[in-house]
């Protein structure tokens, strides 16, 4: 059985005339110790994706349409006493930002405990036993002294680390990891990064990894699916993917990567800027910045189109190409 | 105007301590050292790359330089004058000469100046331009050639994107015909297809005008792909610098080599997941005895923490390590 499955979901937020979708119809699938990566740039729906998988799209924005199935089971039916009991048990979440998720006048150690207790029935002191031990496990240096401090005392590895071992206490079966890395130094992101990857296959949990780097993405992922403007353009194993990517903006956006071309040598650059979500143009949204466009594409939106390599790629060019063998 | 080549600027044994004040007095009780004895030079035309983690003094170097914040002792030689003895009124006629793009431009653009205003602005305090008509025609000249739309002069900076705005911040910079800008992590807010934009922009100025930029960064990706030579700060100090693609292949201090290694691959047919460096930064209100990096150091031994080390020549560079002085063996 799938961790997450995601289906058809649509995400609207009121709009001056009409309803916007900041998120058009995506489907995702992740299996239990697998990470899948979302990725794309500011504004493509990836962290509200993230977002409607908790139930937690942030107002006036709800969720319009679609499925989705926490180990088998669909939440969006689901009341809100039940989603809150399954939020932070069965899917739980880490942010960029370990501070603004932590409160800051409780000890760490305190924090999990509570977080422990709302979802199980323990006694306070198994519940502190238990925080002991996963401290140890996401490699808290002096794990109990550090249960009685406070977010403050702890740097931004440490707080991360922290995040992580709240979100892992009551073993969920889904992980959702807003960009965990991103306001980390590199030096502190390559432990954190390592820290996942050991702690993914132990807890055999599947992870959404939400971020804009693709350097985190081959580091971490299994599978990763690039956003643009609400939509999947391609998705598939993470080597296919970053190897070079089928759909013209995934092309795009590996080639605008400082690190994978020659030093010195120019940088692609993708024409123009993502457009606005209430501006988002009919057919295939990337058409007007596409070197490859047809007539078609701004005319009807693409299907997915399979590759042999078990890639999906949302493009007429590529779907003609394979068609024509 | 230098040759390519020329330095433009030179920084020595430049120091940037901020007081820790406390009690009721708010007496000094100890010194943040921010920057603690940095040197440097960029090269008209070139660029020098200055990178490190958060908290490094990267950017207290960059505004040390431009008096943004006062040094407490060093030189900065820029025009053949040392910038930090020079009184206010002195300073600034070359502040024309030295400009700065900072990482977020909103912060730096006044919301209720129009387009024009903004750009005008620098030409207005040094008289460059004759008359208002001449600086409409300039702005419109900058704006098309950052490839901004000349009639969006009009407009207000919160009409603009994040990589717009960022071009705002060149072209007011550009405005006064700098010979040097520090850039402070100007791309890194930056969506990478736009940053690729931003990147690509500024190389075709470097080119066209013999600018020399002191690039602040903490992407090293992006510092390998544009900057002729690196110096790697840590905990307040300059621990190696070289040229860049001699620093990349052959790292001399173990630090520049752990910050290498942590970076992750973009390359799908290989991982990095090499061993990372434990433990954190140390503060640089208590540096650590000797080599500030001995802490997390994996080639540590017993000297380390009791002396510190000087700048060893290395490789196309210096190292600030022990293993690379003359004699050292490896």
């Amino acid at each position: 059985m799938s961790a997450l499955e995601v289906e058809d979901l649509v995400v609207r937020f009121p709009g001056d005339r009409e309803p916007v979708q900041v998120v058009d119809g995506v489907s995702l699938r992740v299996d239990p110790g697998e990470v899948l990566a979302l990725v794309g740039e500011s504004g493509c729906g990836k962290s509200m994706t993230a977002l409607s998988c908790l139930r937690l799209v942030p107002r006036p924005g709800r969720i319009h349409a679609g499925g989705i199935r926490v180990a088998g089971r669909e939440i969006l039916s689901l009341a809100v006493p039940e989603m809150r009991s399954i939020r932070g048990s069965e899917i739980s979440m880490i942010f960029q930002e370990p501070m603004t998720s932590l409160n800051p006048v409780v000890a760490v150690g305190d924090q999990v405990v509570e977080a422990i207790r709302l979802h199980e029935p323990v006694s306070r002191a198994a519940a502190r036993a238990r925080t002991l031990e996963i401290f140890q496990k996401v490699g808290i240096p002096d794990p109990e002294d550090r249960l009685d401090a406070y977010p403050h005392q702890l740097s931004g590895g440490l707080k991360q680390r922290v995040m992580i071992a709240m979100a892992l206490a009551t073993v969920p079966r889904v992980l959702i990891a807003d960009e965990p890395t991103t306001a980390l130094d590199v030096t502190i992101q390559a432990q954190i990064l390592e820290l996942i990857r050991e702690l993914r296959s132990e807890f055999d949990v599947g992870i959404l990894l939400i971020t804009h780097d693709l350097g985190v993405v081959n580091e971490l992922a299994d599978r990763v699916a690039v956003m643009y403007a609400g939509r999947f353009v391609e998705e598939g194993a993470r080597v296919e993917v970053l190897s070079g990517g089928r759909h013209p903006y995934t092309q795009g956006l590996l080639r605008s990567i400082p690190g994978r071309v020659e030093p010195g040598e120019r940088l692609a650059e993708i024409p123009g800027v993502v457009p606005a979500p209430d501006d988002w143009p009919p057919g295939c949204r990337f058409a007007d910045r596409c070197e490859r466009a047809v007539d078609v594409c701004s005319e009807r939106s693409p299907d997915a189109t399979s590759l042999g390599d078990g890639r999906r790629v949302w493009c007429h060019v590529v779907a003609e190409e394979e068609a024509a063998g | 105007m230098s040759a390519n080549g020329e330095p433009v600027i030179r920084v020595e044994d430049l120091c940037t301590w901020f007081p820790i004040r406390a009690g009721l007095m708010r007496r000094t009780v100890g010194w943040v050292r921010a920057v603690d004895g940095v040197s440097l030079e960029v090269r008209a035309g070139k660029t020098l790359a200055l990178v490190g983690e958060s908290g490094c003094g990267k950017t207290t170097v960059g505004r040390s330089i431009l008096r943004l914040v006062e040094p407490r002792s060093g030189r900065v030689t820029f025009g053949g004058r040392d910038l930090l003895e020079l009184p206010p009124e002195e300073l600034r006629p070359l502040r024309k000469d030295l400009q700065m793009v900072f990482q977020d431009p909103m912060a730096s653009l006044n919301p209720r100046m129009r387009v024009r205003e903004l750009v005008s602005e620098g030409m207005r305090s040094f008289g460059i331009g004759t008359g208002e008509a001449e600086r409409t025609d300039r702005v419109a000249a900058l704006l098309s050639r950052v490839q901004l739309d000349p009639d969006w002069m009009w407009r207000y900076p919160h009409e603009f994107s994040g990589g717009q705005r960022q071009r705002l911040g060149i072209a007011r910079a550009l405005a006064v015909e700098p010979r040097m800008i520090v850039l402070d992590e100007a791309v890194s807010a930056l969506d990478v297809s736009i940053q690729a934009q931003i990147l690509n922009l500024l190389s075709d100025l470097q080119e066209e005008l013999g600018l020399a930029y002191l690039f602040i960064t903490h992407d090293l990706g992006v510092v390998r792909h544009l900057s002729d030579e690196v110096a790697v700060m840590y905990v307040g100090q300059i621990v190696e610098r070289g040229e860049t693609a001699a620093l990349f292949e052959d790292p001399r201090h173990p630090y520049t080599r752990a910050l290498l290694e942590a970076v992750p691959s973009v390359d799908p047919r290989r991982r990095s997941g090499a061993a990372p460096v434990l433990g954190d930064v140390p503060s640089p209100a208590d540096p650590p005895p000797g080599c500030r990096f001995h802490t997390r150091c994996p080639e540590v031994f017993e000297r380390c923490s009791r002396e510190e080390p000087a700048a060893f020549p290395a490789g196309s560079g210096e190292a600030r390590c022990f293993l690379r002085e003359p004699g050292a063996g490896s």
